[in-house]
This record gives C-alpha cells, sequence and structure tokens, in this order.
C-alpha cells in the first residue's frame, strides 16, 4: 500500500506515478519515514511534536528541578524531594515541539536549462525533505524564488499534508532572474519563526551567491544548501563563433569556442563549484551539492546521511 | 626572368580581384550562432583572458589574412609561368631516335638492348629542362615519331613506352633525315641517337646524309662489352623446288659466327614442322659456313631452319636464330591439248607427272568441250585456233583467224630467233637462239604484251593477257621447225604451264623484313586483311593489284582480301608475287586453285649486317663524330610554376595545420 493510500486511508493497488509529478515513489516514500531533517540549533517551536526545544514542559524526558511558585500544578511536584529534603521543588521536563522547516526552490531560468533538470531534482529534494518535515511533524514550508519570492506555501503539518506539497511544486516553472540577496530578503521579512531553511538553487547568482546565504545567517535561520548542479553544463557542446547570450540575463558575448576555451571553461566551472563549497564549509552552513546525474534515492539516503542532514 | 604564361598586367588584374575577394570575406562577418548559456559569467572570466591577447588575436587574424594573399600571389605567379630568362634562352629541342632494329632485341645487356635504350632515355626525359622539348621517334626499317615535339614527360615516357623491337635492319640514312628536317629552324637543335651503333653508314640514294654544323649530335650506346656480342646467325635460306621432279626441293643456307669466339651450334631444318635434318656445327669467329641440302623431299608447305646454342656456347640474338620459307602448294595442272595430232607435244607434256592432259579434235572442242564450259587450267591450240578464246590461259601454236589473240600477219620465210627476252620465265633454261623454223608467220603485239622472241622479219613468240588469263603464242607450227627435237621444247611448254599456274620453281622462298613488299593479291574494297606472325590481323592497302606492306617481323604471313571473300591473286593462275626490285628475294606463294581463299607468304631477317651485333662505341657522321649526351639531370625542372604551386600547397597546409590547432583562430 502506498504513501498516499495509507495517509489518505485508502486501500488497493501502489499506482506509480510518472513524468513530472513522479517526485518519488512508495519504496522511496516508506525509506523516508524513518528519516528526520537535523538542525544544529533548536528553535523554540510553536507546538508540541518530536523534536526537543530549549523550553521545558510537558514532556517525558525529566529536565530539572526549580521551586514551587504559586499556581504551578500540583501534579509536577517531587514529592520524593519534598520527604527528603523538605522542600517543594517542581519537576520540570523536556518539552518536545515541532521545527519550522523552510524548503525554498530556485525557480529561475536557469534551473530550467538544458530541459530543466535542475529544477525537477530540486523539486523532487523539496518534496523529499518537506515529506521528512511533515512525517515528524514539522511545520514545513516551501517558497519559490527568482529575484524575488514567487510562490509560497504556508507553514503545514502532518504527512497528508504532503499533496499541497506536491501541487505547489508542481506549479512551479522556471522563469526569471536569479537574486538571491533580494528573494531571501523577502522571504526573511515573511518569516518571522527561524528555523531550518533548505536552500535548493544552482546558485547562478550574478550579483553573488553569498549575499543570500548571508541574508539567512544574519537573520538567525540555519541555512542548509543543496547546490543543484548538472555536470553537462561544464562541458557546453560548442565550436567554432558563436553569440553566447545569458538564458536569465540576456547579456551576450561573442565567443570563438576552441578546445582550449572549452578546456578553461571547465575549469572555471570547477572553481565556481569549489567556490560555493569553500564558503559553506568557512560559513558552517551545511552544503550537499545534489548532481542531476546522481540517482536520487542515492541522494536522499545515502549523500544527504553522509552529510548529517538527515538521520 | 621571363613570364612564359599569362603576361604580367593580367595577372596583377588575376590577383588584384581574388585579392579583394579574400579581403572582403574578411571583413565580412558572418552571423555568428547563437547560443543559450545558463550563467554567462562563467564565461566571462575567460573572455577577459581572451580580451587581453585581443590584439594578438587581431594580429593572428591579419596574420591569416596575410596567408590567404600570399596563397593567391603564389597561385598567381604560376599562372604567369616564370622562367628565368637564361633558361628560356637555352631550352633544347631534342629527336631522340630509338634505334628499334633486329640487334637491338639482343641480350647482352638485361632486359634487351632495347629495353636498356628505354630506360636511358627515360632518365633524359626527367632530366628535361622546362624549356626543353623532345620528340621521340622509333628507328627500323622506316622512321616512326610517336608523338609531337612535346616538353609533357608522361606523354614522352608513353611514346618511348609504345617502342617494340623489329626484326628488320634499321634505315639510319632516312632516320636521320628525318631527324635533321625536324629540328630544321629550331635553337638549340639536337639529334640523340640511341642506338647499338650496327646502323652503317649514313648514305642512302641521294648520297651522304649531312647534318648540319648548328645541329649537335650525340650518341648514346646501348651494349655490352664487345667479348659479350657473341652470336652466331642464319645469313642466307633459300629453298627451290626441282624445275622437273617438283615433288623433291633443295635447301640453301647460310649460317655466320659473328661473334669474337668460336661457337658450337645445333642446327634444325623443319618441313611441315617436322625435323628434316639435324646438323652440329663449330664456327669459328667471323667464320660463315653455308650449308646445302639437295634432293629433299616430305615437306609440302613450310620449311622452317633453326640455330640454338650448345652448352658452352652462347648466342645474344634469337632474332636471327629462325629463318621461315614457304614452298608452293603442289597440286595437278589440267591440260586441254586441242590437236588434230601432235606426238611432239603429246610427247612433251609427259615430262611432267603433275599436269593431267587431255587431247582433243578441234572439231570435238567446238563441238563438245567448249559448249560444256569445261574448266581447264591451261588450254594449248595446236594449229587450231578457235572463234572465241577459252575461259582459261592458253598457249596458241600457229594461231590463225580471227580467234588469235594475236593479229597474224604475212608469212615468213625461214624465221628464227634472233631477239629473245631472256628474263621471261617461259623462255627459262632454254637456248632457242639456233633453232631453224622453215616457214611461219609474223606476229603483231598488242599493248601490253611481251614480244619473248622475234626474228628480223617480225615477232614469232609473243606472251600476254587477255580478259584476266595468260596466254603464249607461237607463229610456226612446231613441225616445220627442229623446235621438237631440241631440251628448250618441253621447257618452253612446262615453263609456259608453270608461268600460268604460278608455280615458279626458282624462287619460292621469302621476302626479306624492312623491305616494302608488294603481294598480289584480288581485292575489290581497296585492301586487304592480313595474318601476320605472332597473331594478330590488319589491313593493308591495296595498290594495282597487289597488297603492299612494310614486313618488319619474320615469320609466315597470311594475306586475303579484306572481305573474306576475295582470294589472293597468288591463287590465281598467273599471278605473281614479287619483293620490291633490287632486294633479290622471291616469293612464295599458294598455288592453289581459283577456289582458295588466301595467300601465304613467309619473311625473313637474314641480313649479315644486323646479326654482327658488336656494339660500336662511338657514331661517325659524315666525318663528324657524334658527342655524348650530358646536360640531363633527373629531378630538376626549370619550370618555376611547380615550385610556386608546391610553395601553394604548403602555405595552405600550415593554413590547415595553424586554423584546427586554433592558432590563427
Amino acid at each position: 500500500m502506498g504513501f498516499l493510500d495509507s495517509v489518505l486511508g485508502r486501500n488497493g493497488p501502489v499506482v506509480t506515478r510518472k513524468g513530472d509529478d513522479d517526485l518519488f515513489d512508495d519504496d522511496f516514500q516508506r525509506k523516508l519515514d524513518y528519516l528526520a531533517l537535523v538542525s544544529k540549533r533548536v528553535f523554540a517551536g510553536r507546538m508540541r511534536a518530536e523534536r526537543r526545544t530549549k523550553k521545558t514542559g510537558a514532556g517525558v524526558e525529566f529536565a530539572d528541578h526549580r521551586e514551587y511558585q504559586p499556581g504551578d500544578d500540583f501534579r509536577y511536584l517531587d514529592w520524593n524531594v519534598y520527604q527528603r529534603f523538605d522542600r517543594l521543588l517542581l519537576r520540570l521536563f523536556e518539552e518536545e515541539e515541532d521545527l519550522a522547516i523552510y524548503l525554498i526552490v530556485d525557480a529561475s531560468t536557469s534551473m530550467g536549462f538544458a530541459d530543466a533538470a535542475k529544477l525537477r531534482y530540486a523539486k523532487r529534494v523539496a518534496a523529499a525533505l518537506a515529506y521528512v518535515g511533515l512525517a515528524n511533524l514539522d511545520r514545513v514550508s516551501l517558497s519559490s524564488t527568482t529575484d524575488k519570492v514567487m510562490g509560497r506555501m504556508p507553514q503545514t503539518r502532518g504527512k497528508a499534508r504532503i499533496f499541497k506539497v506536491f501541487r505547489f511544486l508542481k506549479e512551479l516553472k522556471p522563469d526569471g532572474q536569479t537574486n538571491l540577496e533580494d528573494a531571501l530578503k523577502s522571504f526573511v521579512a515573511q518569516n518571522k519563526k527561524r528555523g531550518l531553511v533548505v536552500l535548493a538553487s544552482d546558485l547562478y547568482d550574478p550579483h553573488g551567491f553569498e549575499r543570500g546565504i548571508n541574508v539567512l545567517r544574519y537573520n538567525k535561520f540555519d541555512p542548509f544548501v543543496v547546490h543543484v548542479v548538472d555536470k553537462q553544463e561544464a562541458k557546453p557542446k560548442l565550436a567554432g563563433d558563436v553569440l553566447l547570450y545569458d538564458c536569465e540575463t540576456g547579456d551576450e558575448r561573442e565567443v570563438t569556442v576552441t578546445a582550449k576555451v572549452l578546456e578553461r571553461f571547465e575549469h572555471a566551472y570547477q572553481e565556481y563549484l569549489e567556490e560555493i563549497e569553500r564558503f559553506c564549509s568557512s560559513k558552517q552552513v551545511p552544503y550537499i551539492q545534489a548532481d542531476v546525474s546522481v540517482p536520487f534515492d542515492d541522494l536522499i539516503l545515502r549523500v544527504f546521511r553522509r552529510g548529517g542532514f538527515l538521520r | 626572368m621571363i613570364l612564359a604564361g599569362l603576361p604580367f598586367a593580367t595577372l596583377l588584374a588575376i590577383f588584384g580581384a581574388a585579392a579583394a575577394f579574400a579581403t572582403a570575406l574578411y571583413i565580412l562577418k558572418l552571423r555568428r550562432r547563437t547560443v543559450a548559456v545558463p550563467f554567462s559569467k562563467l564565461w566571462e572570466k575567460i573572455l577577459r583572458d581572451k580580451e587581453a591577447t585581443s590584439l594578438f588575436s587581431r594580429l593572428k587574424r591579419l596574420l591569416s589574412l596575410l596567408v590567404q594573399l600570399a596563397l593567391l600571389a603564389l597561385l598567381a605567379f604560376a599562372l604567369g609561368d616564370p622562367r628565368a630568362a637564361a633558361t628560356l634562352i637555352k631550352g633544347r629541342n631534342l629527336v631522340v631516335l630509338v634505334d628499334a632494329s633486329a640487334s637491338m632485341q639482343a641480350t647482352d645487356v638485361s632486359p634487351t638492348r632495347l629495353g636498356a635504350a628505354k630506360e636511358e632515355v627515360k632518365k633524359v626525359i626527367r632530366g628535361l629542362g622546362g624549356s626543353d622539348r623532345m620528340l621521340v621517334a622509333q628507328m627500323d626499317a622506316a622512321i616512326t615519331p610517336l608523338g609531337p615535339m612535346s616538353g609533357d614527360t608522361s606523354e614522352l615516357e608513353r611514346a618511348l613506352d609504345s617502342i617494340k623491337a623489329t626484326d628488320a635492319r634499321a634505315d639510319f640514312p632516312r632516320a636521320l633525315r628525318f631527324a635533321t628536317d625536324s629540328v630544321r629552324g629550331l635553337e638549340n637543335a639536337e639529334i640523340v641517337v640511341v642506338s647499338d651503333g650496327r646502323l652503317g653508314d649514313a648514305i642512302d640514294a641521294s648520297g651522304k646524309v649531312h647534318v648540319p654544323d648548328e645541329v649537335k649530335l650525340t650518341y648514346l650506346p646501348i651494349g655490352g662489352t664487345p667479348q659479350e656480342a657473341r652470336n652466331v646467325g642464319i645469313t642466307a635460306f633459300s629453298v627451290r623446288r626441282y624445275p622437273l621432279d617438283k615433288s623433291r626441293y633443295e635447301v640453301m643456307l647460310e649460317v655466320t659466327n659473328t661473334g669474337p669466339e668460336q661457337e658450337d651450334i645445333e642446327l634444325s631444318l623443319l618441313g611441315d614442322n617436322n625435323l628434316v635434318d639435324l646438323t652440329k656445327l663449330r664456327l669459328k669467329p667471323g667464320e660463315r659456313l653455308p650449308r646445302f641440302y639437295p634432293n629433299l623431299s616430305g615437306a609440302s608447305r613450310t620449311l622452317e631452319a633453326k640455330i640454338a646454342p650448345l652448352p658452352g656456347s652462347k648466342d645474344s640474338l634469337p632474332a636471327d636464330d629462325h629463318a621461315y620459307a614457304l614452298l608452293p602448294e603442289r597440286r595437278r595442272a589440267k591440260v586441254l591439248v586441242v590437236s588434230p595430232g601432235n606426238t611432239y607435244l603429246e610427247a612433251a607434256l609427259l615430262l611432267d607427272e603433275y599436269l593431267d592432259v587431255q587431247v582433243a579434235s578441234p572439231k570435238e572442242y567446238v563441238e563438245k568441250i567448249a559448249p560444256s564450259g569445261a574448266k581447264h587450267d591451261v588450254v594449248i591450240f595446236d594449229g587450231a585456233t578457235p572463234a572465241q578464246a577459252p575461259r582459261g590461259h592458253a598457249i596458241y601454236l600457229d594461231p590463225r583467224g580471227p580467234g588469235s589473240p594475236v593479229k597474224v600477219e604475212g608469212e615468213l620465210k625461214q624465221p628464227g630467233f634472233d631477239r629473245i627476252e631472256r628474263k621471261h620465265p617461259i623462255v627459262r633454261w632454254t637456248a632457242l637462239d639456233d633453232v631453224n623454223v622453215s616457214r611461219g608467220h609474223k606476229l603483231v603485239a598488242e599493248s601490253g604484251d611481251k614480244v619473248v622472241g622475234a626474228s628480223d622479219q617480225g615477232p614469232i613468240l609473243i606472251a600476254g593477257q587477255r580478259g584476266g588469263f595468260k596466254f603464249v603464242a607461237m607463229g610456226f607450227d612446231t613441225r616445220d621447225s627442229d623446235l621438237p627435237l631440241r631440251v628448250a621444247w618441253p621447257l618452253l611448254l612446262l615453263n609456259s604451264i608453270n608461268w600460268f599456274t604460278d608455280e615458279d620453281s626458282q624462287y619460292i622462298s621469302s621476302f626479306r623484313t624492312g623491305d616494302v613488299w608488294r603481294v598480289p593479291v584480288v581485292s575489290n574494297s581497296g585492301q586487304a586483311r592480313l595474318k601476320i606472325p605472332g597473331g594478330g590481323e590488319l589491313f593493308v592497302p591495296v595498290h594495282e593489284g597487289r597488297a603492299v606492306y612494310l614486313g618488319e617481323r619474320a615469320g609466315f604471313y597470311e594475306l586475303s582480301g579484306a572481305d573474306g571473300s576475295d582470294t589472293a591473286a597468288s591463287a590465281v593462275p598467273g599471278s605473281a608475287v614479287s619483293a620490291v626490285p633490287g632486294t633479290g628475294s622471291g616469293t612464295g606463294t599458294s598455288g592453289a586453285g581459283p577456289s582458295a581463299t588466301s595467300g601465304a607468304f613467309a619473311a625473313n631477317l637474314l641480313d649479315a649486317e644486323e646479326s654482327s651485333i658488336e656494339p660500336a662505341k662511338e657514331l661517325v657522321i659524315d666525318g663528324k663524330k657524334a658527342g655524348t649526351l650530358g646536360g640531363f639531370q633527373i629531378g630538376v625542372r626549370r619550370e618555376l610554376w611547380i615550385y610556386l604551386l608546391l610553395a601553394a600547397i604548403l602555405l595552405t597546409l600550415i593554413e590547415w595545420i595553424t586554423y584546427h590547432r586554433r592558432i590563427t583562430v
């Protein structure tokens, strides 16, 4: 029985969806059930959930004692301590709360380059992570950005909301210029509740990818960069005199492409990837390079876990 | 420097137009292919580096243009065919006479002298200068130019390759006259004789051949050392049938050792491909050994003589080791004697067993034989002259009346043979001077008739031809003379019959190669088909009833009418085959009857001079010694356009490499 059926309480044969909507299949979904997003930081939740918070409350795990104050719930008085030390101490428990997870999918034109392989991959990553978040009763929110926040799916909880996630992702079309700084500033302004921000993007930001990530950092979000790359882009099939134009900005450049030029481009591409990784590493921003040529299951079940992003 | 091709102004115009076109192409930019990229910022760094070298890049493009212009300049210059002025003036005009006579078949050098000669001439061709022109001619019994005067080496080499050795001697005077005429008026003329030097003196009927002083004469000797020039050849070969016994024949041949050493040979004589005689001979240096084979029989058609060296001996020239002859085919001739009765006549005809004699009275002839249309090779009218001439050759003894082929005039008293045409075949071996005749009649010869015998009073023996048939008319009755009592009588009769049927008992040998043969043939189409030795067939022209052909190959030939239905005239009784005057050769022809379809004959080299193959180291003509060949170096062409073209190709190659290595882009 598939995940959707189980969520919806439907019985019947598993129908595997194909195409753009085929974000993941049932087997994969079952594997996702055992995963949970890891946040380095502990955020204050709004609702009780499965995630520890700084707050003490009505959890199961004992946290501490404190002096009884009038008005406290008698049920939490530690009568053993009172009997031994003649002091009224109140038992404090770690409260388990939910985590705010923001999944931001870059829907700029560059993500739709070459048959939109990168956007498709980013959507699947986002869907998988959203499902993991929803399964752990975290509050999951999705946004799509270009140079601004294009679309937004409000925070939601529970596995049953995964369809909402699918619908949102399905409607994403690659269109617009990338400006992560402006887009994430809007995002920050719209989302006061701090939490884990997963940014799935190719980071082709002419204004600098660092700025966008820094916006999240400076606003106390826990950024997580899923860098969607298509290694084929390092080896463009070009030769001779060509006029290159940027699919986002429309900038044109006359280039005579030779084997040497292609070699240098590949080198520049690798340098760019390394620069991003270096930056994230130096800023302690978790970074995962999601190559579209790597099978999606591998990425989620192996790469993400190895990177410590999922447990 | 002189432009032998297009003039300078034209070249300039061509180059200008081409250069303008090339430059326009460089200035005009082709619309670039537009390609989308996801992130142009990545390209910017590379392009920044490229921009840093944009000046160099522009220079490279300029260099590329310059290379193109240089290419065009080279090609345009090549069109002008530039040559050094000195080279142009010194361009030579050569006539190369390549000896293809029989002696060039000698194998004292590998593969043959002719093969070696071709190799030498090829070296000369490859060493020709850009302005040099050459004409290659084959020198044998005739002189055959093998192409126009040309500087095209491939054309000259093709001409050279077409040369084939012949079995004839070279007509050097004619070749030299041809060469002299060919270079007359040309600057830097040179005649190159490529030969073994066995050419004889340069003298012909017109006298000594004079080579003008301004014409350079050079000699390229071919052949090995004199010690290697060992050869034994058949230098004479003659066959004849016995006149009174034509089933038997005698052979005379001569073998000559022209080499410097004693040679042992094996001489075979074959009749109809069967061995008739085999002899081992030892010949001293320079020895001529005649051999006579009398009273031979067994062969009816072909006779061949072959010599082969025995172990320890050497024969470098195979061309003179084989001689051929054809015997006339024997058949019975049908002779009709129309006579009231003449014992002398009938007795004389009994001497030749190959005669099928039929005797008839004049009345019987007129009433039965003539109306029946029966065919006879020869009809002898003895004292009876029919009103209508027979369809065959005829002998008229004392003709009378209007049926006589010649007019018969007044009676002669005691005529004698005061004048005799002794060369005529019918009187061969006869002594008619003292024949006594009591009375006779004067015969009047018509135009074309031959008066063979005449008395002081007028002709009494005439030979001629009427309506395609030969006749002999004698103006007296033999019984009125003592002729039947003489040996001359049967000889006269048999000679006449032989003359009619063309069974010449004396000259049945062969033609000599290198002569113009005139072989009688009947052809309505003006040409005859000739099968040559070793296979192959060709058509030869027929002039005045004779096929004319310059034979250069020894062996057996077959001649027939071009349409296949004609017959060789040799088959027609009364025809004769003869070589051109002065050759001393005879004929070998078929004696077949009118139904025969072809005639055959043989040809031989038989030339002691040609068999003497010791190469001459120098050539002297009219007291002038021929110089040695020089100035031909292989691989050095003086035509600059070739080098210009090569330079253009090299530049194109460099441009191609630099383009693909992205150096000039």
